[in-house]
């Protein structure tokens, strides 16, 4: 079953864009990444599944129903953490904690003390007095306690040190094995590909592509850097696949998706003075996409 | 239709400051109240009979709806002083309450937290109005009882009729709950619930100018019909002085059209933190 699935979603605030045509499935019991630079629409796309927004046109569907029409009876099935974290500052957390869980029909008391147990969190202190990160660590509960089916999650770690970034990614394993469907939104890939299976890479409102991080990873994209004997800037290689080439002093880096053996007889015949080949980080095989997505408007080149 | 919790959170959220204003308000009445013994027994009102009687004094008596007459009985003064504090300070409680109910999550940004959980948009509207009558309620009761026994204690040898005390009380009631409606209504039409208290005091003072206006100069009697302060019947040395039921009718209209608007447009309201 397809826990999220939208049909080209669109939302514009007034004129400017939020979403454009959004073709989103997301299936049941996945970890699905959601990844894009600030101001791509994911926080626009997020708030629309949940009916905070309203879509300018297209349809949208969680666990099959309608998010316009459905939103209650989907929201009792979601749990949200937002990417700023803002809850009543007069209230003291356990008084949060519970005021969220009296919205579901789930008694979560239990759990609300195991959370708190597993994140240290102290229940008796104000909202107004917590840190960004202790913040951050109540909205996970509340996101967490009344067991959801699906967790929305909106640039999650920002804030959390590491420590507790760690715990939180077990315990959203440890949902996402017990049937939990998780939707990761981030800007850092790097993050994600640690959770995900798959993601989608929304840029300017529109969806790029949906890749399995496998896939993604073989690519075959190589992370090249030489150095040569003589300046390297106006040293032009009779190669195909080079990809954002960029000299500097003797030093050319480049990314490359052409096939090695082309590569090492165009070097043949230059004075080279070191080579390095590396795999790339997903990161920069993500930039890449926006790069020549940029430039040309096309699929990127990477066989 | 209501959902409890969120009922429960308003009520407890704004309790500290509901008291503030009963005491504030509940006080104002005593103390004024505790002035109309000390006028009858020493004259003061008969003596200035003739300085009342000058141009300007007339105009500006009339303005507050003050007559010699109803000056020198208990519930003539209890109900000019009403129209002077009461009306006006309760109609601010009522309309900062109502103004903030759902602005104060749009920009305290909990709003978010709020319509992520399993509540409909009419749910949250209600329930949060729900709390806001309650408080309002509240309110009257509060100076309903205070007025009566103020009247009671400070009446000395001067009579009234309880049921023009329970007709004006009703039309102060009416009178906040408009202004209410219309600090929702309001409210909702500004992006990102901005704080409207400035807006809300201005329309409450505005209103009352344009009452006042209308009271003094006979050419601006229409005009005084865009203030809501117009439809009070202050007369109430009228014998026959009771609810009109085209005055009430304004009230409950005009309140149940402008809390229409608003569940249409939060139901429909794009929810921006």
């Amino acid at each position: 079953m397809k826990v999220i699935e939208t049909h080209n979603l669109s939302k514009y605030y007034g004129k400017s864009r939020g979403i454009v045509d959004l073709n989103l499935e997301v299936e049941e019991g996945e970890i699905f990444g959601f990844i894009g630079p600030n101001g791509a629409g994911k926080s626009t796309a997020i708030r629309t599944l949940l009916g905070l927004i309203f879509p300018t046109s297209g349809k949208g569907y969680v666990f099959g129903k309608d998010i316009v029409k459905d939103s209650k009876e989907i929201k009792k099935h979601i749990g949200f953490m937002p990417s700023d974290v803002n809850y009543y500052e007069k209230m003291d957390v356990a008084e949060l904690l519970r005021y969220s869980a009296d919205f579901y029909d789930v008694d979560c008391d239990a759990r609300i003390r195991e959370l708190a147990d597993t994140f240290a969190l102290d229940l008796n202190r104000k909202i107004l007095d917590l840190s960004q990160g202790n913040k951050k660590k109540v909205s996970i509960l509340q996101s967490l306690i009344h067991r959801p089916k699906l967790l929305i999650l909106d640039e999650p770690t920002s804030g959390l040190d590491p420590l507790m970034q760690a715990k939180f990614f077990d315990l959203l394993r440890h949902e996402n094995q017990k049937g939990t469907t998780v939707f990761f939104s981030s800007h850092t890939l790097s993050e994600v590909q640690k959770m995900c299976k798959r993601v989608g890479i929304i840029k300017e409102g529109k969806i790029v592509a949906v890749e399995d991080i496998e896939t993604l990873r073989k690519k075959q994209l190589r992370k090249i850097q030489i150095e040569f004997m003589t300046a390297a800037e106006h040293m032009k290689l009779e190669c195909p696949g080079i990809l954002s080439p960029q000299a500097q002093g003797r030093e050319l880096s480049f990314m490359y998706a052409g096939n090695m053996e082309d590569l090492i007889a165009a070097l043949v015949n230059e004075k080279v003075a070191d080579l390095l080949i590396e795999e790339p980080t997903l990161e920069e095989i993500f930039l890449h996409y926006y790069d020549d997505q940029n430039e040309s408007g096309k699929e990127p080149q990477i066989q | 239709m209501i959902s409890r919790n969120i009922y429960r959170w308003e009520l407890k959220r704004n309790r500290s400051s509901f008291f503030v204003w009963c005491l504030s308000i509940g006080t104002l009445i005593v103390v004024g109240m505790a002035f109309f013994p000390v006028m009858i027994q020493e004259n003061i009102m008969k003596q200035m009979a003739a300085f009342f009687e000058t141009g300007i004094m007339k105009s500006l008596m009339a303005a507050f709806g003050a007559t010699l007459e109803s000056l020198t009985n208990v519930l003539g003064f209890y109900c000019t002083r009403n129209s002077q504090f009461i009306q006006i300070l309760g109609s601010f409680f009522s309309i900062m309450l109502a103004s903030k109910i759902l602005a104060q999550e749009e920009r305290e940004k909990s709003a978010e937290f709020l319509l992520s959980k399993p509540v409909t948009r009419i749910e949250v509207v209600s329930s949060k109005l729900a709390a806001y009558f309650t408080y309002l309620l509240m309110l009257n009761g509060v100076i309903l009882v205070i007025g009566f026994i103020s009247l009671e204690l400070f009446k000395g040898e001067s009579q009234y009729r309880l049921s023009s005390f329970l007709a004006h009380s009703a039309y102060s009631f009416l009178l906040m709950l408009t202004f209410g409606a219309i600090g929702l209504f309001l409210s909702l039409l500004i992006k990102r619930g901005r704080p409207t208290a400035n807006i809300s005091i201005g329309i409450i003072m505005g209103a009352y100018f344009f009452d006042a206006l209308s009271k003094v100069t006979p050419a601006a009697d229409k005009l005084g019909y865009i203030s809501p302060f117009k439809f009070v019947d202050s007369s109430v040395m009228r014998p026959d002085y009771g609810l009109d039921w085209w005055r009430v009718l304004y009230f409950v209209g005009a309140t149940l059209v402008l809390i229409g608007a608003a569940f249409w447009i939060y139901k429909k309201k794009d929810i921006l933190v």
